[in-house]
């Protein structure tokens, strides 16, 4: 049980870093090129340090043999040291804006991507999430990965080139100093993984606690009137306070174990330029106890390997602090997962189509299949006469929008729909939905003024089409009472209207497309009775003549159709199966 | 008693905390650079004396070698206890800021401004710049605090080995610790500040897109919608990169001016040193020492985008608390009206800012132990009279009495038990969530609540009184949560009771089992009931809304 849960742990860790790596595909020539400017600006290190020891090494010369400065240092030297100034940091600002770049194109194209996936999926979407949720993922997680692209990626491969360029630089003056930062480089992938592995566990446990803290936070406040109402804000005030207090205590449990290990690198960084230091002074003074006057490295080389030093363990430094930010795209990548992976199915037909009329649909052995092998809907025959409308009943779960979704072109099926006397799938999708309309409890409105809403459904709709479906919805009377007409601004979400009344706008964004088939998915349900059978009416006078396939949960107030069926007397076995 | 958040004050609440922790990281770099410094004044002066075989024997090394294991000690303990020390601080200053937020919106009138849709983004904004304010002492304060100390000890250093070595030392020097970060600061603070109305202005693309996303696709709009859409993003993303690219380019020219001035201190200490006035160890300490200053420099180029986003979080978190509403003017004339009620209105209207409709005209007569049913189809104002009645929103016209007095003149508070139409349920137990309204309750005064409600059922078949509710109620249905909402009122024992909706998702007769408890509870007091059922319920007054 144990090592399943370890494999399938294995799995997950494999998928989400081959994702980190699709991700990253498209940009590797930029990061690649990043990391061969960052190696360089460690060679343009290297050589600046020659250059500074040997400055001084002559300085030492020319002060005991009293010759002139020009003598030991030559102007070209000199040059070479202003150069070396001048290229090592446009070397890192130049290395910093191609990571940032390559981070900037990643995410931009993983976001499209995800927004195509979304588009093509269509309604399907709401099986991964609510839209709240699913924007939150294109935004924030993706934006998550910023530091792992831009930082951690080149990084990861700093911390092994860099110690080893230094410690071969340093073995050409004294391969025992060499061998003193040597000896601490196996210590080198252990620390990666004991500093990583507590930076990960520390800052996925502080992500988690935060995060954790924020939303009871937030649940307090966005209470504030229900507590002000019962008086309780004193509770409230109390638990605030003790959950911060409790989560500044765990979470400093944590963090000082994970600081220690971030210590204990900074000891051997400490320690590397502490013992190189005291181990090439006293060989200057010839007292070493096993090399007594003798001088092991002259000076030049004991102050090069000095200068070398402190940058043995900057880059594992600087890997323990970005750590996080691998942590972070990780845990982004597996919110992303199902996003990532969804297989999305395009619409394949390609004729044209074009209705002067309600044309008749036939559902000959249509079923549904999901991905993952689960029936949607079972098998079902099912002939729409022309301009006939038709209720369809089911309990939830019955396959009802499923079958709403394969007739939009939305997700495949098996089995075969007939459009008047062509195959649907053969047909050019966009074409097919223009002769449909379709209606669903989600609000088909964004910030923007009426008219703007209306001309979302056909924009090229003119003021007088705008108010002639105004009238047929019984909206007409309504909008002329307010002073800005057409004009008047809907909030987010068509805020200020009653629902009635949005269903009523979405009506009239159906009338607007001149539809000759309308698919309606439960248009109603989320209006209290009197208001539904009131939009039910109108539902009625507005849709003769059109080939109509409503679905429901429920029968009240539908009379008015030609047709009810309920969904589980289709099928055409009892058993529910594919055909 | 209500103050306005201020960036300067933040650090005033845990002063011993932040001074430790400043202490501490100054005593970090210092030992950094002093470890370099040290080192290499060693191995030169140990060159210099190994020169001549008699003075290598006199030279004392015991001193620069415990200096030097000094440094690397107090460089790693000093990190350590940096860190943990900053932490704490920070973290207390979260907890700090928090608990001042909360007391502060706890003050004042939400009610009204909050419960629209945006207001859980608001809510939501509001956490995450709490979260930001900790970037002014970490981000700006810290830094500038360390690096303007470090450049102080090292110029006082370089002025002590030569007054002309610290001039020389100073232009590139003073250059990429003032000079450079100024420029920082009249370009990076506002970048900062338009990053969160970017951030937002896209969120809302993105979610508005995704809405209509169906319809979009149906109507061959989606491709434009789209486009849009990732120009949105394209837009932030790159206000993003100037940030990033400006920290870059600071740092860049940091670099450039310490470049200089170690330039400047090797050409002018080599004079020095041929005229015998400084020495070679010295020399290179100084050159070591500025190398070493770099790291104390380098978070400056960043420090003016936390300033600038810690600044945005201040205004946006002061202007959601309500610093500037008139306080309730508490006199001691406005008492609660006392037992026999009588409720009346005359000709009242009122209207939800925004709405295109609400009531008009409505007359109530109500008085103590009677009932009153408000129905009418949804959009007709049903929920916006109740909200009149709980004195939750002015009355555009019209009268609104209780006890023959306007009712804005009266202490209400205590007096009115409202149940709206959006409610909150805390993620908690189902005893926590009740237990808001009176902490004394005890288990049995509970269950008998539960009853009422006809919710007891359903909670010995959960976990009982410890049935977690879940995060805005959601693991519960809505007319559960309602219910729940409506036990609370009921513990809370107000004599004026106003429920929307107490009914949905109850058969009926489970309804008529709850509005005969609520009569019961209500025998003395006043009761009206929002709902658009239907419902034939003997002795009480109806209005029906059309």
């Amino acid at each position: 049980m144990d090592t399943a849960l370890q494999t399938s742990e294995q799995q997950l860790k494999k998928t989400l870093r081959k994702q980190l790596k699709d991700t990253i595909a498209p940009e590797t020539k930029r990061l690649h090129l990043a990391l061969l400017l960052a190696v360089l600006g460690t060679l343009v290190f290297i050589g600046q340090s020659w250059l500074l020891a040997h400055l001084f090494a002559g300085l030492i010369k020319s002060t005991q043999n009293s010759t002139g400065l020009v003598d030991v240092f030559s102007s070209q030297a000199l040059l070479l040291l202003i150069l070396c100034f001048i290229l090592r940091p446009s070397l890192q600002f130049v290395r910093e804006r191609l990571s940032q770049v390559a981070s900037f194109r990643a995410r931009a194209t993983l976001r499209q991507r995800l927004l195509v996936t979304l588009a093509s999926l269509g309604p399907e979407r709401q099986t991964l999430g609510a839209d709240g949720a699913l924007s939150n993922q294109l935004l924030e997680q993706v934006d998550a990965l910023d530091g792992y692209i831009s930082r951690y990626y080149v990084q990861l491969y700093l911390v092994l080139i860099t110690p080893l360029l230094i410690s071969i630089a340093a073995f050409y003056y004294s391969p025992l100093a060499a061998g003193l930062m040597l000896m601490t480089a196996p210590l080198v992938p252990l620390f990666m993984v004991l500093v990583g592995g507590a930076a990960s566990r520390s800052s996925q446990q502080q992500m988690a606690a935060m995060s954790q803290l924020s939303s009871r936070f937030l649940d307090w406040v966005r209470g504030m009137s229900t507590l002000q109402h019962l008086k309780a804000t004193d509770q409230a005030q109390e638990d605030i306070d003790r959950s911060a207090s409790k989560y500044r205590d765990t979470t400093m449990k944590v963090l000082r174990l994970a600081f220690l290990s971030g210590a204990v690198l900074e000891l051997f960084s400490s320690l590397a330029i502490a013992l190189v230091a005291l181990y090439l002074g006293l060989g200057l003074l010839g007292i070493l106890p096993w090399a007594k006057d003798v001088i092991p490295v002259p000076y030049a080389g004991a102050l090069f390997i000095l200068l070398l030093a402190p940058e043995f363990y900057a880059p594992l430094r600087q890997l323990g602090s970005d750590y996080h930010a691998k942590a972070e795209a990780e845990g982004a990548i597996e919110e992303l997962l199902p996003l990532l992976e969804q297989h999305t199915w395009q619409h394949p037909g390609q004729q044209p189509l074009q209705l002067d009329a309600a044309p008749a649909l036939s559902l000959t052995a249509v079923s549904i299949t999901a991905h993952n092998g689960r029936l949607r809907l079972p098998c079902i025959n099912l002939q729409i006469a022309a301009g006939e409308r038709i209720g369809l009943h089911g309990v939830s779960g019955s396959g009802k929008s499923s079958l709403l979704l394969a007739l939009l072109g939305f997700v495949p099926y098996e089995g075969e729909i007939l459009v008047n006397q062509s195959a649907l799938l053969q047909l050019l999708r966009s074409d097919w939905h223009g002769q449909l309309g379709y209606l669903s409890q989600q609000p088909n409105f964004k910030r923007g003024s009426l008219a703007e809403n209306l001309r979302l459904a056909n924009p090229a709709a003119s003021e007088q089409q705008l108010y002639e479906v105004l009238r047929q919805v019984d909206l007409l009377s309504l909008i002329e009472k307010l002073p800005q007409g057409l004009n008047t601004q809907l909030g987010e979400r068509g805020l200020g209207l009653s629902g009635g009344q949005l269903s009523r706008l979405a009506i009239a964004q159906l009338l607007l497309r001149d539809a000759h088939i309308w698919l309606l998915d439960e248009p109603t349900a989320h209006l209290d009775p009197e208001t539904s059978a009131t939009i039910h009416t109108l539902l009625d006078k507005l849709s003769v003549g059109k080939t109509l396939l409503l679905v429901s949960h429920q029968w009240q107030g539908l009379q008015w159709l030609d047709r009810h069926l309920d969904l589980a007397a289709l099928h055409t076995t009892k058993e529910q199966q594919p055909c | 008693m209500l103050k306005p958040i201020r960036l300067r004050n933040l650090l005033r609440s845990r002063q011993a905390n932040w001074s430790l922790a400043l202490l501490l990281g100054a005593l970090t770099l210092f030992s950094a650079i002093g470890l370099l410094a040290v080192s290499g004044w060693f191995i030169t002066a140990a060159a210099i004396a190994g020169l001549t075989l008699s003075s290598s024997f006199t030279f004392d090394y015991f001193r620069p070698a415990a200096l030097i294991r000094l440094f690397a000690i107090v460089r790693t303990a000093g990190r350590y206890g940096e860190r943990v020390t900053s932490h704490h601080a920070a973290l207390s200053l979260l907890k700090d800021l928090r608990s001042q937020v909360f007391r502060a919106l706890t003050l004042g009138k939400t009610a009204a401004t909050l419960d629209s849709t945006s207001s859980a983004a608001t809510m939501h904004r509001l956490v995450a710049d709490i979260d930001r304010l900790d970037r002014f002492p970490l981000q700006f304060v810290a830094p500038w605090f360390w690096a303007s100390l470090i450049v102080v000890c090292y110029l006082t250093f370089a002025y002590w080995l030569h007054p002309q070595l610290a001039a020389a030392a100073s232009f590139g020097l003073v250059a990429a610790w003032l000079l450079v970060p100024a420029v920082g600061f009249w370009r990076g603070r506002t970048l900062a500040q338009e990053d969160v109305t970017a951030a937002e202005q896209r969120r809302e693309h993105f979610l508005e897109s995704l809405s209509l996303l169906t319809s979009l696709t149906l109507w061959q709009g989606w491709p434009s919608q789209q486009r849009d859409t990732l120009i949105a993003d394209q837009q932030y993303q790159t206000q993003q990169l100037k940030q990033q690219q400006l920290i870059s380019l600071l740092s860049l020219l940091q670099q450039w001016a310490l470049a200089i001035s170690l330039i400047c201190v090797l050409w002018f200490g080599v004079d020095l040193v041929q005229s015998n006035l400084v020495s070679v160890p010295w020399l290179l300490a100084a050159a070591l020492a500025l190398l070493g200053v770099h790291e104390a420099l380098v978070p400056l180029a960043g420090s003016f985008i936390g300033l600038g986003q810690s600044q945005a979080a201040r205004d946006r978190i002061n202007q959601l608390m309500p610093i500037n509403q008139a306080q309730p003017i508490e006199t001691d004339d406005t008492t609660r009206p006392a037992a026999p009620f009588h409720l009346q209105t005359e000709q009242l209207s009122a209207r939800i800012a925004g709405a295109l409709n609400g009531p008009e005209n409505i007359n109530i007569d109500l008085r103590s132990g009677q009932v009153l049913v408000i129905t009418g189809a949804s959009g007709i104002g049903k929920t916006t009279l109740l909200k009149v009645l709980a004195n939750a929103l002015q009355p555009s016209s019209g009268k609104y009495l209780i006890n023959q007095r306007p009712a804005e003149q009266w202490q209400l508070d205590e007096c009115i038990g409202y149940l709206p139409q959006q409610l909150d349920i805390f993620d908690s137990s189902l005893a926590n969530n009740l237990r808001l309204a009176d902490p004394q309750a005890s288990d049995e005064q509970l269950w008998q609540v539960l009853a009422d409600v006809a919710l007891a059922d359903w909670a010995q078949q959960q976990n009982g009184l410890d049935t977690a509710l879940g995060e805005y109620g959601a693991q519960i249905s809505g007319g559960q949560a309602r219910r729940v909402a409506l036990a609370r009122l009921l513990l809370a024992k107000r004599p004026i009771l106003l429920v929307d909706e107490p009914f949905a998702g109850l058969d009926s007769r489970s309804s008529y089992q709850v509005i005969a408890a609520l009569r019961e509870r209500q025998a003395d007091g006043l009761l009206i009931i929002v709902s658009h059922h239907a419902m034939d319920i003997p002795d009480v007054q109806r209005l029906h809304l059309s």
